[in-house]
């Protein structure tokens, strides 16, 4: 019984795992999102309408804002292909976003003004397989017209740091990125400030006075990100939900019956021991903390094994291939609470049942 | 001082249809503390019955059992089980050891707690009974004879006011049984003894022998 809740809890731990490392990989390639938000216009305009600007920059909480351009360059996940932005700014921005970021130069220099040079962050490195000298992105570059390039950009520098991010200078994108529209990016003086702010800085459609509009700007926030990345992954959660009930419930049942037979085959001790005197209270309490026992232990042995094979899984085979997982998910292991309670629920009760039914002169008597 | 043991008009009866069936029809008697009862007849003469029911194993269809001036038979479950945990002791005629303790830890699990007094008076049973060395050992390894007499240190642990076995000897050799049977009539000088056998050679050192015949008592 103990090994089957231990696989109950890989399975169901393990899939969670898996499942909710797309969240993950996405809030982890787009974490720069932390540190700042995109203000960018919508299709009609080359760059965010001045008084749309003028909104951002007012806002008591804003601590810098930003004019930048970019271009896109492929990172490969197991989605696909995603979009990345390689941003440009002037120097000092740039600057001031890498030392907001902790990032560092490590390899390298920065990209020249004007030049088609670019720096990326060192995971980005290692997932598109670049070595300095090579083309972040280049004419030939697949993944359609978005992430085409008129000239290829070479990578000059490498940049270590807790964030995906990517540099090039603001001139050169908006000398061959003429298609890219220029974008606004802003900053907070408080972190504890970000939400409220990201929120308040939400796009409105009634005109309202001192509101960004929907029709002028959009922005892609931290909370937008998530917002978006959940709505897609709504049905595979639901699925998933499902699934893990599914099993619950098979597991439950199986399990549940295994402890009866278990029970079965010690009757003669619960019966001797209702003979001598021991209570029913008294017997069920026994099988309980057995049972909530047994089932403890299976679930630390599942969840310690699923979380040793996840992170080697997750080092060793899913981070080249663009996935990470977090090995160590709390929510994953929230999932699988319910297998050691409705076991133990089911088992206590119906061997509870039989207890109440027990006549210990029945087992005593057996010649 | 412990109380007697007694019984009136103690009939146990089960009904298959229309058709009534008595284990046992009204038995009475009076047993007096401090003494070896023997209950004896032939199999099917009612006396494990009997015996389930002056230990409240059973519920009598009719009659009662009295411990002095309390009625065991309707006692509610919770206080009868107290009863049998506190006052009365248990010897079946299979040991029925937990299979995965110790000798010793057997039979501190009759004991209200198991605590390390527990534990000593455990081991002193076990002395006593010639199994000293045998504390540790599994009842896998242990002989039947041996494993027989852990259920008696079992049933007197609590020290119980009535001591009742149940065939104790009889899936054990003529050495053994006696053996046994030693270690349960020892007990008369603390409490009354209740032994209830087929095999009249096993009572030959008991106070009263009480004898039963197709569910009723008749003259020895």
């Amino acid at each position: 019984m103990g090994l089957v809740i231990v696989l109950a809890v890989f399975l169901i731990a393990g899939v969670t795992v898996l499942a909710n490392a797309i969240d993950l990989t996405v809030r982890t390639i787009y974490r720069y999102t932390d540190y700042f938000t995109y203000v960018l216009p919508q299709q009609q305009f080359r760059e965010v309408p001045e008084p749309q600007r003028v909104i951002v920059e007012s806002d008591p909480r804003v601590e810098r804002t930003m004019e930048g351009a970019f271009f896109l360059c492929n990172i490969k996940t197991v989605m696909g292909r995603l979009p990345f932005v390689v941003l440009g700014v002037p120097d000092d921005d740039r600057d001031y976003l890498m030392q907001r970021m902790g990032t560092t130069l490590v390899a390298g220099r920065l990209p020249a003004e004007g030049m088609p040079e670019a720096v990326l962050s060192e995971p980005m490195v290692e997932n598109k397989k670049l070595k300095i000298g090579d083309n972040v992105v280049s004419p030939t570059e697949q993944g359609g017209m978005a992430t085409a390039a008129p000239i290829p950009v070479k990578l000059v520098g490498i940049l270590k740091g807790p964030v995906w991010v990517g540099f090039t200078s603001r001139s050169f994108c908006t000398r061959y990125f003429l298609l890219n529209p220029r974008c606004t990016l802003y900053t907070w003086k408080d972190n504890s400030q970000r939400d409220t702010l990201n929120r308040s800085m939400m796009p409105v459609s009634d005109k309202s006075k001192g509101k960004l509009s929907p029709t002028e700007v959009q922005v892609l926030s931290k909370e937008n990100l998530i917002t978006e990345v959940r709505d897609s992954l709504e049905s595979l959660y639901m699925i998933m939900g499902v699934v893990t009930s599914a099993v619950i419930f098979a597991i439950t049942l199986m399990s549940g019956m295994l402890a009866n037979i278990y029970f079965t085959q010690r009757l003669s001790e619960f019966g001797v021991l209702a003979a001598i005197g021991y209570s029913r209270p008294k017997l069920i309490g026994r099988v309980l903390a057995e049972t909530a026992l047994l089932n403890i232990a299976g679930w630390i042995v599942g969840a310690a094994s699923t979380a040793l094979l996840m992170r080697f899984l997750g080092e060793s085979v899913f981070r080249a291939r663009g996935l990470f997982l977090d090995p160590f998910d709390l929510d994953a292991y929230a999932h699988t609470i319910p297998v050691p309670i409705c076991i133990t629920l089911f088992s206590v009760g119906t061997i509870t049942y039989r207890l109440l039914k027990l006549d210990p002169v029945t087992i005593i008597e057996r010649r | 001082m412990h109380d007697t043991l007694s019984c009136e008009n103690l009939t146990l009866a089960y009904r298959d249809g229309e058709r009534t069936t008595y284990a046992l029809r009204d038995v009475s008697m009076s047993l007096p503390p401090g003494k070896f009862y023997g209950i004896m007849g032939p199999s099917g003469s009612g006396k494990s019955s009997l015996l389930y029911l002056l230990s409240g194993l059973k519920r009598p269809t009719e009659g009662k059992v009295a411990l002095g001036e309390l009625a065991i038979s309707h006692l509610p479950d919770p206080e009868l089980m107290r009863l049998r945990r506190t006052r009365f002791g248990f010897v079946f005629q299979q040991p029925f050891l937990l299979t995965y303790l110790t000798a010793l830890e057997n039979i501190v699990v009759a004991a209200p707690q198991p605590s390390a007094a527990a534990r000593q008076k455990a081991q002193e049973l076990l002395e006593s009974l010639g199994l000293a060395t045998m504390a540790h050992k599994l009842p896998s390894q242990l002989s039947g004879g041996e494993r027989q007499r852990v259920a008696v240190a079992r049933a007197l642990i609590n020290e119980p006011e009535i001591l009742f076995a149940d065939e104790p000897t009889a899936a054990l050799d003529q050495t053994n049984g006696h053996r046994v049977i030693e270690a349960l009539a020892a007990w008369r000088t603390k409490g009354t003894v209740i032994v209830v056998t087929h095999d009249a050679g096993m009572l030959t050192g008991a106070d009263e022998i009480l004898s039963l015949r197709d569910g009723q008592r008749v003259e020895n």
